[in-house]
């Protein structure tokens, strides 16, 4: 009960933000440049296949890059509306369990994800009519396959729930976006390296792109969902017992 | 009568520093209790223990007779609070910042206009915050407070950093809400001129440790007023005077400071000086000052300690 009401509170104070501006914004960037991809690429290999190539090649950039960094700006901008005019001293002090407020704050950010990852998966449809429109020898790629692009945005939303997890501690343990996008952008900086290396199965912000990648597709979900819902039960354990002081 | 806040032996402390020593409060119902102190005196961290949102080192806080440990959200059902600045969201407008303190209380939606009605926030409400004035925001704090009817009402510092308007306004407000909302006040600042406008009862901290605790009007029977006098030859005049029974103190600018109360008080001792041919060059009637009543509440504690 007392999650809902914080989740209803939190959804009035998405109002105005850019937080819920910033989930429409990124997905158009990467949209636009498979856009401009499909449409001035000179020649296409013959087993050139429009569908696959957009539905893997987005979804993978913002697997590995966008999506990460939007996490981390969102999770700051959510907590950032709490820190910037001291508000946990009036909410903790409502007849409100700190834990339904720590939760709503992590089913919301996960909720922008959602959106925004969705966003991106009918972006790739119009991409996809767009390109078979301008390009006439695109035209007979068959039928935009709805489900498996579905599929592939919701399995990187769930593999993403890990990194959620970890930014929504650092955000509400931080004020300001120093850490917490530091945290971000070293998260996906290391990515880069441990892509290949063996660790690259269980790291978590490799966790989103494995499920592209045979033999660590299950990891990641497993992981993913898991370690995210552990991740903030730890979190909010953690968070809960602090005291209050600014 | 029922206590509705009630201390005991509350102790916190920041690394080696003790910012609240055993305290022992005690607010019973009806009225504005003035919790005074100057900064740094312990008043926010002993509120923040109310609150539950730090828990004391040692001791414990009862609101309403109940334990707050373990009754935190049931408790909190009957306490509003304003701790230090309000806390807003400036991207949302008054009303909406109300409804936000709504949702989470789970209170009903008529409960807003009355909030705004008490504070005269009204015809602002579908502003956005980011444009209020520094009293408005105060108000506004002060109307979520309000919002789901409180029994006790805990502000802290409510008038700090407003405008002379501002703090009359807030000040008229407190002043209003025991009588017509039933709710108790229970008010920190560290101005006594403040909370002698207000409260009936004061409690008073320092250093973490409470000096006093009672009726207004038991802390002016025992605080009484100064005569300062400016004399030349001020050794003779505390001869004088201490030999014909007055307390005489050493006060600032090489004034002195007696312990008397009235003007017929006033002319006695200036006939005094007088006489004995000492010259006076300035003679008046003071209030104490908070510094003065901290001065003499720890002057009669370290004395008393001595006595123990």
């Amino acid at each position: 009960m007392s999650l809902l009401r914080a989740l209803h509170a939190e959804l009035l104070k998405l109002k105005r933000t850019l937080a819920f501006r910033v989930i429409f914004v990124l997905p158009f960037l990467v949209a636009t440049l498979q856009f401009f991809i499909a449409w001035r690429t000179k020649r296409f290999a013959s087993d050139f296949n429009l569908w696959e190539t957009l539905q893997t090649s987005s979804l993978q950039i913002w697997a590995v890059f966008m999506m990460p960094l939007l996490i981390a700006l969102v999770t700051a901008l959510l907590n950032g509306i709490e820190h910037s005019d001291r508000q946990w001293k009036h909410i903790f002090a409502l007849p409100v369990p700190r834990y339904s407020i720590y939760f709503a704050k992590v089913i919301v950010a996960q909720g922008l994800i959602f959106i925004s990852t969705f966003i991106l998966a009918a972006l790739i449809v119009v991409v996809g009519f767009a390109a078979m429109y301008l390009r006439p020898e695109l035209a007979n790629s068959g039928p935009a396959p709805y489900g498996a692009i579905a599929k592939s945005a919701s399995l990187v939303w769930l593999a993403s729930w890990l990194i959620i997890a970890i930014h929504t501690w650092v955000s509400m343990r931080w004020a300001g976006f120093p850490i917490p996008l530091g945290t971000g952008i070293a998260g996906t900086f290391f990515a880069l390296f441990a892509a290949s290396a063996a660790v690259g199965k269980y790291y978590p912000w490799l966790l989103p792109m494995n499920i592209f990648l045979e033999g660590r597709a299950t990891t990641a979900i497993v992981l993913g969902v898991a370690g995210g819902i552990i991740a903030a039960v730890v979190g909010c354990w953690e968070f809960v017992r602090r005291d209050v002081l600014i | 009568m029922e206590s509705l806040i009630e201390t005991r032996g509350l102790t916190r402390r920041f690394g080696a520093r003790i910012a609240v020593d055993d305290l022992n409060l005690s607010v019973s119902a009806a009225g504005v209790y003035g919790f005074l102190g100057p900064n740094g005196a312990g008043k926010t961290t002993a509120i923040r223990m109310l609150l539950g949102l730090i828990r004391p080192h040692a001791g414990e806080v009862r609101l309403f007779g109940l334990p707050v440990a373990g009754n935190r959200a049931s408790l909190m059902r009957r306490v509003g609070a304003l701790v230090e600045s309000p806390s807003l969201y400036p991207h949302l407008t008054g009303r909406e910042n109300l409804e936000v303190t709504r949702r989470l209380l789970g209170a009903h939606r008529n409960l807003i206009d009355g909030a705004l009605d008490t504070v005269k926030l009204t015809k602002d409400a579908d502003r956005r915050v980011r444009e209020y004035s520094l009293g408005m925001r105060q108000r506004l704090g002060l109307a979520l407070a309000l919002l789901n009817k409180p029994e006790l009402l805990i502000l802290d510092e409510p008038t700090n950093g407003l405008d002379p308007a501002g703090i009359h306004e807030m000040r008229d407000l407190i002043r209003r809400l025991p009588e017509e909302f039933g709710v108790t006040v229970f008010l920190s600042s560290h101005l006594l001129s403040e909370v002698e406008q207000i409260a009936s009862h004061i409690g008073i901290i320092h250093e973490g440790e409470l000096l006093f605790q009672g009726p207004l009007s038991e802390l002016q029977t025992k605080q009484q007023t100064q005569l300062i006098v400016g004399v030349k030859q001020i050794d003779s005049a505390i001869d004088c005077l201490t030999k014909a029974g007055w307390n005489v103190h050493h006060s600032v600018d090489g004034m002195l400071s007696v312990g008397a109360k009235t003007s017929d008080d006033a002319i006695r001792i200036n006939n005094l000086l007088v006489e004995h041919r000492l010259e006076v060059f300035h003679i008046a009637l003071a209030q104490p000052s908070l510094e003065d009543i901290f001065l003499t509440l720890t002057t009669n504690q370290s004395a008393g300690r001595r006595a123990a």
